[in-house]
């Protein structure tokens, strides 16, 4: 759907359709279909939009309930196209679990060996380079307990980063980090894009972007797939702002820092119309009030 | 007049990018920490450094595992009478079965650092529990087994609860792939120690061992066989995230 504007498009080919997903009994996912190959897709939705869950089944870790998902042509319900998927698949869950007493080394070499990635040398090298592009190559030796917790979240990109895989898939990787670690983030993703297809979830339009392709999730179901441009053109027409409180039906409306309320909706005649951001735009395609 | 050409520069170019990461290679090999002793002694064994890195961090190696096997050492010494040698061992066989549930079956899940992060790894569930299985019990049954000898019970006693265990694990792994690992522990020790003790109550002397028995053992296995071909059967389960498990809300 969206490559990088020069080049041959690489990365895994990920293809579904029809994706439906409950779990205890909630319909979690109603029927998500997407395509995707190179660049950076962000997954874009308020808490509980289904955005885990999706990127879990994508992740090959949540099993199939409906639908139909290949990556590089190989079905993940098959076990030997799962490995096969994993060995391209580098995944940072949203709650990655990485704590206990081992060190960030020997945290990362055990997960080098589940990823079957070669010797000890190999894997050392490996982890090395990873350790590098996340900044912490100098904290190898710490138990991961003692560590931040952005540095824990770093630690979790950097084990995705193992093997550079073709597929990356990091649930909200910037929970948590500091501005300048969000920068190096961006910068590591922007790496990784024109190489691996990288597949990001957050729920905030900031982090949204950056991305070639913007997918808006809610309640389970796809609201809007193309550029952060196309996003924010949704809103086009439908901003404004005023000095008191809307009295009409708006989508939702807020106090700007400069005293103006700025509305979203249907304009009243006479209305004085602002540029839309990518926030509006995003506001304006999941209809349902979101808190702003 | 111009400066000539240092006779340094007249190679070929060499990439900037490619001696910085050849730099970073060399001074992170000497960053690298030292493998644990543990690793260490495995590897001067043989061991491969995958499989030893693979051992060394089997999540149920915790402290409180440790814990749990001496407590059953020390109980069951504790309870040993040289009057009655034989049905004295009866507390330290029927609590030493229990040893590599807690040590694999519990500390399976979202009990287990990186878990989800293992998951979507090439590696197979299947593997690294039976690899786990096999680590924990390498562990407990010297122990446990140079305690049994250690007392005046018959020799053959020392091994009489590895089968029992090698079971107890299986079913509750099978019961794991439904309910959950904490579920399925609790469900199996209540099993196990019911079973042993219900068999115990019904006679006296000797026969307090009935669970241990030639004949039970043949039980045991076939048990395990049972529960061994669910736990394959359903090895699918050990790469998913379970819903039964509670790490998937």
């Amino acid at each position: 759907m969206s490559g990088l504007a020069n080049g041959p498009v690489t990365g895994a080919e990920v293809l579904a359709f029809g994706l439906r997903t409950a779990l205890g009994g909630r319909v979690v996912l109603d029927g998500v279909d997407l395509s995707v190959r190179g660049g950076l897709t962000t997954i874009l939705g308020p808490n509980g939009a289904g955005k885990s869950t999706l990127l879990r089944t994508l992740g090959t870790v949540l099993p199939l309930d409906e639908g139909s998902l290949l990556i590089d042509g190989l079905d993940p319900r098959h076990e030997t196209d799962r490995i096969e998927v994993r060995r391209r698949l580098g995944y940072l869950p949203q709650d990655s679990g990485l704590d206990g007493g081992s060190r960030v080394f020997d945290l990362l070499d055990y997960l080098a060996v589940c990823k079957d990635l070669g010797d000890a040398r190999t894997r050392r090298h490996m982890i090395g380079d990873a350790l590098h592009r996340v900044g912490l190559a100098d904290r190898a030796g710490d138990a991961v307990a003692d560590l931040s917790g952005g540095m824990k979240r770093r630690v979790g990109l950097a084990q995705a980063l193992l093997g550079a895989p073709g597929l990356l898939i990091l649930d909200e990787p910037a929970a948590g980090l500091d501005p300048d670690e969000r920068a190096r983030l961006r910068d590591v993703v922007t790496e990784r894009r024109g190489r691996a297809t990288v597949i990001v979830s957050t729920h905030l339009t900031s982090e949204a972007a950056h991305s070639d392709t913007v997918v808006v999730l809610d309640r389970g179901a796809v609201r809007f797939v193309g550029t952060p441009a196309r996003l924010t053109a949704a809103a086009d027409g439908r901003a404004w702002v005023q000095s008191t409180a809307p009295v009409g039906p708006v989508r939702a409306s807020w106090q700007q820092a400069d005293g103006w309320v700025r509305c979203l909706g249907d304009p009243p005649p006479g209305a004085s119309l602002v540029p839309p951001t990518l926030e509006d735009g995003y506001l304006l395609t999941v209809d349902r009030p979101v808190a702003v | 007049m111009t400066a000539p050409t240092p006779p340094f520069a007249a190679g070929p170019p060499v990439d900037p990018a490619r001696i910085d990461a050849n730099w970073r290679a060399i001074t992170f090999d000497l960053d690298a920490p030292r493998p644990s002793w543990t690793e260490r002694l495995l590897r001067r064994v043989g061991v491969p450094s995958a499989a030893a890195r693979l051992v060394v961090a089997t999540p149920g190696l915790r402290r409180s595992w440790f814990a749990a096997l001496v407590a059953v050492v020390v109980l069951g010494l504790g309870a040993a009478d040289p009057e009655r040698p034989t049905e004295s061992m009866f507390t330290l066989l029927v609590l030493a079965p229990l040893l590599p549930v807690l040590g694999v079956v519990l500390a399976y899940g979202d009990a287990e650092p990186a878990h989800e992060i293992v998951l979507a790894t090439p590696r197979r569930g299947l593997h690294t529990i039976l690899l786990r299985t096999a680590t924990v019990l390498a562990i407990a049954a010297p122990v446990v087994g140079l305690a049994a000898l250690a007392s005046p019970a018959p020799a053959w006693l020392a091994v009489a609860w590895l089968l029992p265990g090698l079971t107890c694990t299986l079913a509750a792994l099978s019961l794991a792939t439904a309910v959950g690992p904490r579920r399925a522990t609790a469900a199996t020790a209540i099993g196990w120690l019911a079973a042993a003790a219900g068999m115990a109550g019904a006679v006296d002397g000797v026969g307090r061992l009935a669970v241990f028995s030639p004949a039970s053992q043949l039980a045991w296995l076939a048990a395990a066989a049972v529960f061994g071909g669910i736990v394959v059967a359903r090895r699918d389960a050990f790469d998913h995230l379970s819903p039964a498990s509670g790490t998937v809300r």
